[in-house]
């Protein structure tokens, strides 16, 4: 019943021998979870993966994969049909050309548009996908499949199976935290759930606002020491209790989680609070200037999580929805995120850690060259596509400065290096030291994995 | 049918000759070696001609000899299995090249053995045919007759004896020795254990797990002081008075519903991206509720569910509400969705979801493929499929029934009526501004026209026209489209005060642009549309049908074979539910009291209630089972009997501390013996009600429209996307006897979670969950010790007992009886009074404000059209007339101090654990 893992987070067998001093140290010990007895890939760089998620589908056309024939075809009609077609994908469509100039960045000679003025000086550390595509056209699904592997939800997250393949380094802090916009995105929580696994592989989310944690504090006016005394008598009488039932060693581990929560409590806050930064970097990240204040303070975020030992961090950037006017939108969502994912990259770099950390930059798919008439009018912009997306990655064992896989020329369909999602998956587990065919689970009959049925590794991504 | 029948006729053929009697290579080729290379390696090296991974084709010996990519002439080198590669693969001893890939697949040493010695004997490969005879007259293991696989290898392979337990047909066994037949079984297996049962539990702890168990609620003091006194007088009456008692409370159905719940995923919304609303689901949930408490036949139970339409008439009510069995998985059709593959999924749902509940069988497992462990080919699961291929979704108006709780209606409706309002004053302002863009637009183009509408009246060409919507500033953009989704929204939920069944009809499957609204069922179900016919999908995909199915279940289950479905448009359900609620059905029976034996004992007799194939884990008790399934049968179905049968036994009442606990480690190490009784925690929602019970607050009435409880304000107020816009807020009834009802009532929505339930391990709404998972979490502590919500109980459960009784001790005591159903004992009184007083000073120094409620909330959101943030009001008209269940500000030092105690003993072990 007492897994490794649950003294983690659950948190079941005995606290003794972590001294107080170190609980929120990094590298206390970096064994496996239960997932994995030992990694199954001794010699791997990523010890940590920051998973930025771009929600709503980003279009590749518009940022990193260019498609000059789509000046040619800009406002060409056509008609599509069909019973393999959506209402959204059906009927009466034009193509439509990037608003956006393209640049060749970095020595590799990475497409970028114009708009990422800052992740271009760190384009040499990117490695691009473009091969990769989904099976879903709607958000939440494409979403589900993204974030667990199973379009129809349900199942564990990413961050859920590496914890499970890792186990933690910080025994205070969650090993898979999500740090989600003000709002959750579409299909909710599930997208972070556990699934199947135990609960204590389930993503936290770190509320932006608010209370980090639901309820860490108690309401206002309880101080610590009230708490404190509180505590002392339910210890008192867990402990009778426990000494009637000598062997339910459940009683223990509760008993400890309270302790436990209790230092919680007062730690962290201490490890989210990002003020003791210096303005300097504060500034890289562009935190409290607009439009990049909210991404930026998310990102540091992330950087300080991962310095502080949380195996898995996801970071939600939504509203990438750009069905109508694409310059606009895209033209305003690229500044939100430029700034802050460079400092990010940067950042991790100057202090060593980019090479044990991998990121991951994807959104639920990409987007079509063409779009549907609607009311009538022509608003510019694109539909979903799973068939052609770019994702890219940097850190930790990652091919960097590499394009690899291509879309044909108009980008509305992967046609070199193509892979399912699920083979991404895979990568990713690998990039991690981990084997999507050994991380395994029972449910439902069968042991189940991230990939649903298994995948192969994409060799190139990987260094 | 007639391919079926052909299948039989084939298994009988004749077979020719042996001729020369088999070398030891063939023999093991043949029995052993050939049937692994299928299961374990031919689904990537040969079964499928156009992925063939690593180009190595293992389907024949001389393919095999080619090698592949990675290895040539190493792989198969005849007399050298210590050196070739096939084997050497199997021991995973090199990276990357372990075979097979997955580790969970991975081959015994045994297995691996098989290989290398065949190698040894020269790899002889011979024809298919003189497999067949080898395996006709050596093969171990047992043959199934199924309706076919798609391969005669598949058709014809073996299983395990024990991998078959559940196709046995339920055989009575003898019960060994005397006494209550339960006990005999389970000490029998002590017996040969050398184990000793723990004794007898203390009353007190009995009347406690019996009431949590039956009822998900606590004993109160009352109870505990008459059960204690009647146990002293007639301990087996006392007991038996006791269960009867329980039996017959109306709360019975809400916790033994609940487990059904768990295991048919229900929820009052669709989840995905618009996570709707089901406005009437309730009427599922209370029906359910009904039928436990009601006793209902199993038998009867299942056919309502499966074909509660067909064999009730249309009219009959209940009938139809049980069917939405049937439609709760999670699902939607929206603008993005392609109709066959929302079809489909909910085809394959169903399909198994069936599988799962009634049968123990994950049927997806042969979604693609013959089933690769059990005797389900792919055939079967589109067999079982095309019965549900006429059903089809309808959300119907019906008459209320009687014993249906109408209360509370009027008021929610007020409420919801007061939220749409305010949404369509807002699109109407907005549509008065667009107006008078339109007006300028026309202006500035110098045009006659004033509106789009005018202009178009007036047969204005289309480049006269304004394109889409003319709004400038992004909120205009964005207030538009939420008022629009919530209008839309808005109107649907108004069906939550109409009786609407949520349910099925059988007819054609009609074309479905999207299901933004209540399914009308058409006047002529077999008008428009596409009858199905349903065929094997190549890899489950809908576009690509491969062999055409008939209706038929699944043909490895005794009688299974032979059984007709008829593949009329109606009627296929019915007799689905009939073989299924059969008797003679060797799953059905089994299924269903190894649930309700794992719900009293906290673990099942074959350890996955879901899955009895050959992964699942094998009954701990078979004749336990198969005695207990016959006697369930025989009693007419009925589940309460299966109660009563099973509290009366000594290990029901068994204590859970074993005086020899290390004996039992040894004898016992996967404590499946039950030699002592297994604590549990308290599920998430007991853990609720129970508070709410102890702390007086809790209203027991029953059913009705989903209530919605207090949750963490910062959660309930938490913004969250739904298809191209937010969702409205959750808000609270606003009276506390309408919130503080039993949390089987509280609104289930997919895509926002209590997370007071769901920390406490409430499985997500969208698996069948077969068994709850009880971890130790630390955001548990974060919710139990500080949050509102356990505030407000502890102050109301002070409170309450202040009121009941004056003195110090008393009151204490009081507080313990409530809580643990005893009385404390002097240590714990000592320093509990210590703790109250120490408190007072505490709580003497702090003042309290009375709490503010919001009631509007602010949403700051980045528009789709604009890349802009704009913000919105959204209002809470609940919380202007919110009643709050007593607060701090209310009430005085000495109360509140009190409260800190009972905080701590609704936090304690002794509460939240059940002996």
């Amino acid at each position: 019943m007492n897994s490794r893992r649950d003294f983690l987070y659950g948190l079941t067998s005995s606290l003794g021998s972590v001294a107080f001093s170190s609980m929120l140290s990094r590298d206390l010990m970096a064994h496996p979870g239960p997932g994995a007895q030992a990694l199954h890939f001794p010699k791997t760089k990523a010890k940590h993966c920051i998973f930025l998620y771009m929600e709503g589908g980003p279009s590749h056309i518009d940022t990193f994969d260019p498609k000059p024939k789509l000046t040619d075809l800009h406002l060409k009609e056509f008609t599509r049909e069909g019973e393999k077609q959506s209402a959204m994908s059906s009927g009466k469509r034009y193509y439509v050309q990037s608003p956006f100039d393209f640049i060749k960045a970095g020595e590799s000679g990475a497409d970028m548009c114009t708009l990422w003025e800052n992740l271009k000086d760190v384009a040499d550390d990117l490695c691009f996908y473009r091969g990769m595509q989904v099976d879903s056209v709607n958000h939440p699904t494409a979403n589900y499949q993204a974030n667990t592997g199973n379009q129809f939800g349900g199942d564990p997250g990413i961050g859920a199976w590496v914890n499970y393949g890792l186990g933690t380094e910080n025994e205070d802090l969650p090993g898979f935290i999500v740090l989600p916009e003000l709002a959750h995105p579409q299909g909710g929580a599930a997208n972070w759930a556990n699934g199947y696994l135990p609960t204590s592989y389930q993503g936290t989310p770190l509320r932006p606002t608010g209370s980090p944690i639901l309820d860490i504090q108690p309401p206002k006016g309880i101080t610590r020491e009230h708490q404190r005394k509180n505590l002392d008598l339910l210890a008192k009488l867990n402990q009778s209790h426990a000494e009637e039932h000598p062997y339910h060693d459940d009683l223990v581990a509760r008993m400890k989680n309270y302790e436990l929560a209790f230092r919680m409590q007062t730690q962290v806050p201490n490890t989210v609070n990002i003020d003791a930064e210096s303005e300097k970097t504060k500034e890289m990240y562009g935190i409290g200037s607009e439009p990049t204040d909210d991404v930026g303070r998310r990102c540091l975020l992330a950087r300080k999580l991962v310095e502080k030992g949380v195996r898995f961090v996801q970071l939600y950037v939504s509203t990438w929805d750009s069905h109508d006017y694409i310059a606009k939108a895209h033209g305003s969502l690229i500044p939100r995120v430029d700034k802050p994912i460079a400092a990010l990259i940067k950042d991790l770099k100057d202090r060593g850690l980019l090479e044990e950390t991998l990121i991951v930059w994807m959104g639920e798919f990409g987007r079509t060259p063409d779009n549907g008439v609607r009311g009538g009018g022509k608003a510019y912009g694109r539909d979903h596509n799973p068939d052609a997306m770019t994702v890219w990655m940097a850190g930790g064992g990652v091919n960097a400065g590499h394009t690899i896989g291509a879309t044909d020329e108009i980008g509305a369909k992967a046609v070199d290096q193509v892979h399912h999602v699920r083979d991404f998956h895979v990568t990713l587990l690998r990039l991690l030291g981990l084997d999507d065919n050994k991380l395994t689970y029972y449910h439902a009959g069968r042991f189940k994995q991230l990939s649903q049925f298994g995948g192969t590794v994409i060799d190139d991504l990987i260094a | 049918m007639c391919k079926r029948i052909f299948f039989i006729l084939t298994l009988f053929c004749i077979l020719p000759a042996f001729g020369k009697e088999p070398t030891k290579g063939e023999k093991l080729f043949a029995l052993k070696v050939k049937p692994l290379f299928a299961e374990k390696c031919n689904a990537c090296h040969g079964d499928d001609p156009e992925k063939i991974k690593g180009d190595l084709d293992m389907l024949s010996r001389k393919a095999i000899l080619q090698g592949g990519d990675y290895f040539a002439d190493e792989v198969l080198i005849p007399g050298k299995g210590e050196e070739s590669f096939l084997y050497l693969v199997t021991k995973r001893t090199e990276e990357d090249y372990e075979m097979p890939p997955k580790e969970a697949d991975q081959l015994t040493e045994e297995q691996q053995w098989w290989i290398r010695d065949w190698i040894n004997e020269g790899a002889p490969w011979p024809t298919d045919e003189r497999v067949a005879l080898i395996q006709e007259k050596y093969a171990e293991g047992v043959k199934m007759t199924t309706s076919g696989g798609l391969s005669d290898e598949w058709t014809d392979r073996r299983y395990k004896k024990e991998d078959l337990w559940a196709y046995q047909p339920v055989v009575r066994p003898e019960v060994p020795g005397k006494g209550h037949p339960v006990d005999a079984f389970l000490n029998a297996k002590l017996t040969e254990l050398e184990i000793e049962a723990a004794p007898e539990a203390e009353p007190r702890l009995l009347i406690r797990r019996a009431t949590f168990d039956l009822l998900g609620l606590p004993p109160k003091p009352e109870e505990v002081t008459d059960f204690l006194a009647a146990w002293e007088t007639d301990k087996e009456a006392a007991w038996a008075d006791l269960v009867e008692r329980l039996l017959s409370s109306p709360h019975y159905g809400e916790q033994w519903g609940r487990h059904w719940l768990d295991v048919v995923r229900y929820a009052d919304s669709s989840g995905f991206a618009n996570d709707y609303e089901r406005p009437n689901t309730w009427r599922y949930r209370d029906y359910v509720i009904r039928a436990f408490n009601e006793d209902k036949p199993y038998d009867q139970f299942v056919r309502e569910q499966i074909a509660g339409d067909e064999i009730g008439k249309r009219e009959d009510v209940e009938m139809l509400v049980a069917t939405g069995f049937l439609r709760m998985g999670p699902w939607e059709h929206t603008g993005m969705s392609v109709a066959k593959v929302t079809r489909q999924q909910f085809l394959d749902d169903v399909t198994d979801s069936v599988g799962q509940v009634f049968l123990a069988h994950a049927l997806q497992c042969a979604r693609c493929h013959d089933h690769k462990f059990d005797p389900v080919p792919t055939r079967d699961y589109y067999s079982m499929q095309a019965i549900f291929a006429t059903t089809q979704f309808s959300e119907v108006k019906t008459n209320w029934l009687p014993e249906e709780n109408l209360e509370g209606m009027e008021e929610d409706k007020r409420y919801h009526e007061m939220r749409k309002k305010a949404n369509e004053d807002l699109l109407a302002s907005l549509t008065e501004k667009q107006l008078e863009y339109e007006a300028k637009w026309f202006e500035e183009k110098g045009l006659p026209w004033k509106s789009k509408q005018e202009a178009k009246k007036a047969g204005a060409k289309p480049k006269d026209l304004p394109g889409g919507k003319l709004f400038e500033k992004p909120e205009e953009f964005g207030m538009e489209r939420i008022g629009r989704k919530w209008q839309n929204r808005f109107g649907w939920e108004m069906d939550r005060y109409e009786p609407v069944a949520y349910t099925v009809y059988n007819g054609k499957t009609r074309p479905m642009k999207n299901n933004y609204n209540r399914i009308a069922m058409p006047k002529n179900p077999m008008g428009e549309g596409e009858l199905e016919e349903t065929a094997i999908l190549g890899g489950g995909d809908p576009f690509s049908p491969t062999i055409p199915v008939e209706p038929a279940v699944l043909s490895a289950v005794p009688g299974g074979l032979e059984f007709d479905v008829p593949d009329t448009v109606e009627g296929r359900r019915t007799a689905l539910a009939n073989w299924i609620a059969d008797p003679e059905n060797s799953l059905t029976s089994r299924v269903m009291v190894n649930r309700i034996w794992q719900y009293h004992f906290g673990q099942a007799i074959a350890g996955n209630p879901n899955s009895f194939g050959a992964t699942g884990k094998k009954p701990t008790h078979p004749e336990l089972l198969d005695w207990l399934a016959s006697e369930f049968v025989e009693k007419g179905w009925s589940i309460k009997e299966m109660h009563r049968l099973i509290m009366s036994s000594d290990a029901y009442r068994r204590s859970t501390s074993h005086p020899e606990p290390d004996v039992v480690k040894e004898k016992d190490p996967e404590g499946t013996s039950y030699a002592a009784f297994l604590p549990r925690r308290l599920a998430a929602e007991e853990i609720r009600d129970a508070s709410l019970a102890v702390s007086g607050e809790l209203n027991t009435e029953a059913g009705g429209i989903p209530i919605r409880p207090d949750m963490n304000m910062e959660a309930a107020l938490q913004p969250r996307m739904i298809m191209g816009t937010f969702a409205p807020s959750y808000v609270p009834n606003p009276k506390p006897e309408q919130r503080n009802r039993r949390t089987i009532y509280a609104h289930k929505t997919r895509g926002h979670r209590d997370p007071f339930l769901e920390v406490f391990n409430q499985p997500g709404p969208d698996l069948s969950c077969e068994m709850r998972d009880t971890s130790n979490v630390t955001p548990q502590v974060f919710t139990l010790f500080n949050s509102e919500e356990s505030m407000d109980r502890a102050l109301a459960f002070a409170d309450r007992v202040l009121e009941e009784v004056d003195d110090e001790n008393a009151a204490v005591t009081r507080a313990f009886q409530l809580a643990y159903g005893r009385a404390p004992n002097g240590e714990e009184l000592d320093a509990s009074l210590d703790h109250w007083r120490q408190m007072i000073a505490e709580q003497e120094g702090l003042d309290f404000e009375p709490r503010e409620f919001p009631t509007e909330v602010v949403r700051e959101a980045n528009e789709e059209n604009t890349g802009e943030f704009f913000s919105f009001t959204e209002k809470l008209f609940v919380f202007e007339d919110y009643e709050p269940d007593l607060q701090p500000s209310e009430v005085d030092a000495r109360t509140r101090a009190f409260a800190d105690l009972c905080l701590v003993l609704l936090n304690s072990n002794e509460f939240v654990y059940v002996y």
